[in-house]
């Protein structure tokens, strides 16, 4: 899977790919406007990150080189506007995603994943872990071939742990992840623990193995052991 | 009070004045003239008489104009003009009359004359000059009226046109002002010193907005690489200690980009910034926020009584309206013990929401100030945002405390 990554910020820059190579994705990088046009017209990327402000130039305008070069690529915009004006305009011009600084690498993951998925759905729509299957297309999920009934909120919860399986992720993560920047509580994520308990007892009720760990009572990990 | 109108009353203020004036003149002037050309015709008809007793020695009578007697000698009295009343039987009113009366000798014998002449009636001037002024003030206002209405389609045209112009203007709209340019000077100078005040304007608000949203921006850059730092670290097993610090910085950063992502939104609503676009149902909104939220309620074992009377319907923008609802709504779900209810009412011109909160009643004045903070970790600007929002869309937001907490919105209505 190769991902170019345009991001004027170095720091930025680095971070997100050191993740994403991590993460077994072939990275290319460019920090200014005209380095990624010249990448965008010379190779073919599956999914392209792209933050619109751009010292030499508005990211926007690269959405038009992208359409003609990079018909297949996903385009995730990223901007430290949170202005839903820029958003709109972003999507219309072709862009799949918005994402607003800072996020979350586990949030860009699942949203990087997101989009393969509804890009290159052939076999890539059922993401499996031992004896769990979740079937992207149509929300289902089976263990051991037997379908279990999630809620929408259980489903996204579970889709997020598998997808950054391995990571730590805090609860104001997940909560971030399940409902945005709605929930401005600081101190109410407890409910997601009531979330993740229902998850888990539905898992195990159905013969599934509790792959959700606990780390010191402040972030859960997706993992094998 | 319209221009032309200020015009026309003064127009025919003044004329009123000057026409009375001239009225009470006229009245005098003619009065005199009247009376010495009265006077000249008598004296004319003197000297008719006197040679008319002189060729025929006939003493003519004709009562009240000519009254001629023979008399023994003359008085020293001299001739007189005077000015008399004479019963006129046929209209049965008193005329008056211009009398001259004189002595004169005639072929050696004498003679009192009187002659007398039927004047003008005053009464009869009076009504002739008001009638007369009067339709000239009339014709006047005819004049002035076709006058001043196609002054009003032709030069106040331009005026009124560029005066929609302004009312309507946008500091937010991309286009600058146009005024059309007329050929009154005035006019001219008036909108060129208009739009070089807008444009002043225009550029320092646009400045301001830039450097608000900027700033914003700015900040966000590095708290996201301080963020996805921190995350790296959070991933390679630190201690429980370093763990439970690590997430104590990664919330502290997120809690001060969310400070400054609800700053900028404050900053946006005051700018109004937001187009007022879309027709929101509030129904709708309170709906998808149930949904949204139930999770948290269930958590906090919440009962929501909702009575959805008639929907609530503003042209607001969509963001607004759902952020409008949201803070409101989380503030319920925040400031409630377990167990507690939350109440939403949605009528045709209010939407309320209660919550069965332990507090004491809370300061209507002071609450829906910028950091105005309880106990809690939030940042206090969620009910200054919702007051914002109010305020840039003409609705009122009060605080209530009966038996719950209460936040109506109303139409404003006396807008």
């Amino acid at each position: 899977m190769k991902l170019l990554i345009i991001e004027d910020e170095i720091e930025l820059l680095i971070a997100i790919s050191n993740y994403l190579i991590k993460e077994n994705y072939l990275c290319e990088l460019a920090d200014n406007f005209a380095g990624a046009r010249e990448k965008l017209s010379m190779n073919a990327y599956d999914l392209i990150l792209l933050d619109i402000s751009l010292p030499d130039g508005n990211g926007l305008e690269l959405l038009t080189t992208i359409k003609e070069h990079q018909e297949k690529a996903g385009v995730i915009i990223v901007s430290a506007k949170n202005s839903s004006d820029d958003k709109i305009g972003g999507l219309d011009m072709g862009a799949d995603d918005y994402l607003t600084k800072p996020f979350e690498l586990a949030e860009l993951n699942s949203r990087i994943k997101a989009i393969l998925r509804r890009r290159r759905f052939e076999g890539n729509s059922v993401i499996k872990f031992h004896e769990m299957a979740i079937y992207t297309d149509n929300m289902l999920v089976s263990i051991h071939r037997k379908n279990i009934k999630l809620t929408k909120k259980e489903y996204d919860l579970l889709l997020f742990l598998l997808i950054n399986k391995n990571r730590v992720l805090t609860k104001e993560t997940i909560a971030e992840h399940l409902w945005q920047d709605n929930i401005d509580m600081a101190d109410n994520f407890d409910f997601i623990y009531t979330h993740l308990n229902n998850l888990r007892n539905k898992i195990k009720n159905a013969g599934g193995t509790d792959y959700i760990k606990t780390v010191y009572g402040m972030g859960y990990r997706f993992t094998d052991i | 009070m319209k221009f032309l109108t200020k015009i026309n009353r003064s127009y025919f203020i003044t004329l009123t004045i000057v026409l009375l004036i001239s009225s009470v003149l006229g009245y005098l002037i003619l009065h005199q003239v009247i009376l010495n050309e009265t006077k000249e015709a008598l004296l004319g008809k003197v000297n008719l008489l006197k040679e008319q007793i002189l060729e025929t020695g006939e003493i003519p009578n004709l009562y009240p104009e000519i009254e001629v007697k023979k008399i023994h000698r003359l008085d020293k009295q001299e001739a007189a003009f005077k000015e008399i009343f004479i019963y006129n039987a046929e209209e049965d009113e008193m005329e008056p009359y211009l009398e001259y009366s004189a002595q004169e000798k005639i072929d050696d014998s004498f003679y009192s004359i009187q002659l007398r002449q039927s004047t003008f009636e005053n009464e009869d001037l009076v009504v002739i000059l008001a009638l007369t002024m009067s339709l000239l003030l009339l014709f006047s206002f005819v004049i002035l009226f076709f006058i001043g209405r196609r002054i009003n389609k032709t030069i106040w045209a331009d005026f009124e046109q560029n005066l929609a112009e302004i009312e309507h203007f946008d500091f937010n709209d991309k286009t600058d002002l146009h005024l059309v340019t007329s050929d009154i000077e005035e006019f001219d100078r008036l909108n060129r010193v208009v739009i070089k005040l807008t444009l002043k304007l225009k550029s320092d608000y646009m400045s301001l907005r830039e450097f608000a949203e900027d700033a914003s921006h700015e900040i966000q850059t590095p708290l996201s690489i301080a963020r996805l730092s921190l995350d790296e670290i959070l991933q390679q097993n630190p201690g429980k200690e370093m763990f439970e610090k690590i997430v104590a910085a990664i919330n502290a950063l997120k809690r001060l980009s969310g400070l400054n992502q609800s700053l900028l939104l404050l900053t946006k609503i005051e700018n109004k910034q937001f187009k007022a676009d879309q027709t929101i149902s509030f129904i709708n909104v309170a709906k998808r926020k149930l949904e949204e939220f139930d999770a948290l309620l269930e958590m906090k074992k919440l009962i929501v009584e909702t009575d959805f009377n008639e929907d609530f319907i503003v042209r607001m923008n969509h963001e607004l309206a759902e952020r409008l609802f949201n803070n409101i709504f989380s503030n319920a779900i925040h400031h409630n013990q377990k167990g507690g209810c939350i109440k939403i009412q949605i009528k045709k011109d209010e939407f309320r929401i209660c919550n069965s909160g332990l507090s004491n009643s809370l300061n209507n004045e002071t609450i829906f100030n910028r950091f105005a903070k309880d106990n809690s970790k939030s940042h206090g600007l969620g009910l200054a945002i919702v007051k914002n929002i109010c305020n840039t869309h003409s609705l009122d937001i009060h605080y209530t405390k009966y038996d719950s907490h209460c936040f109506t919105i109303q139409r404003n209505t006396y807008k």
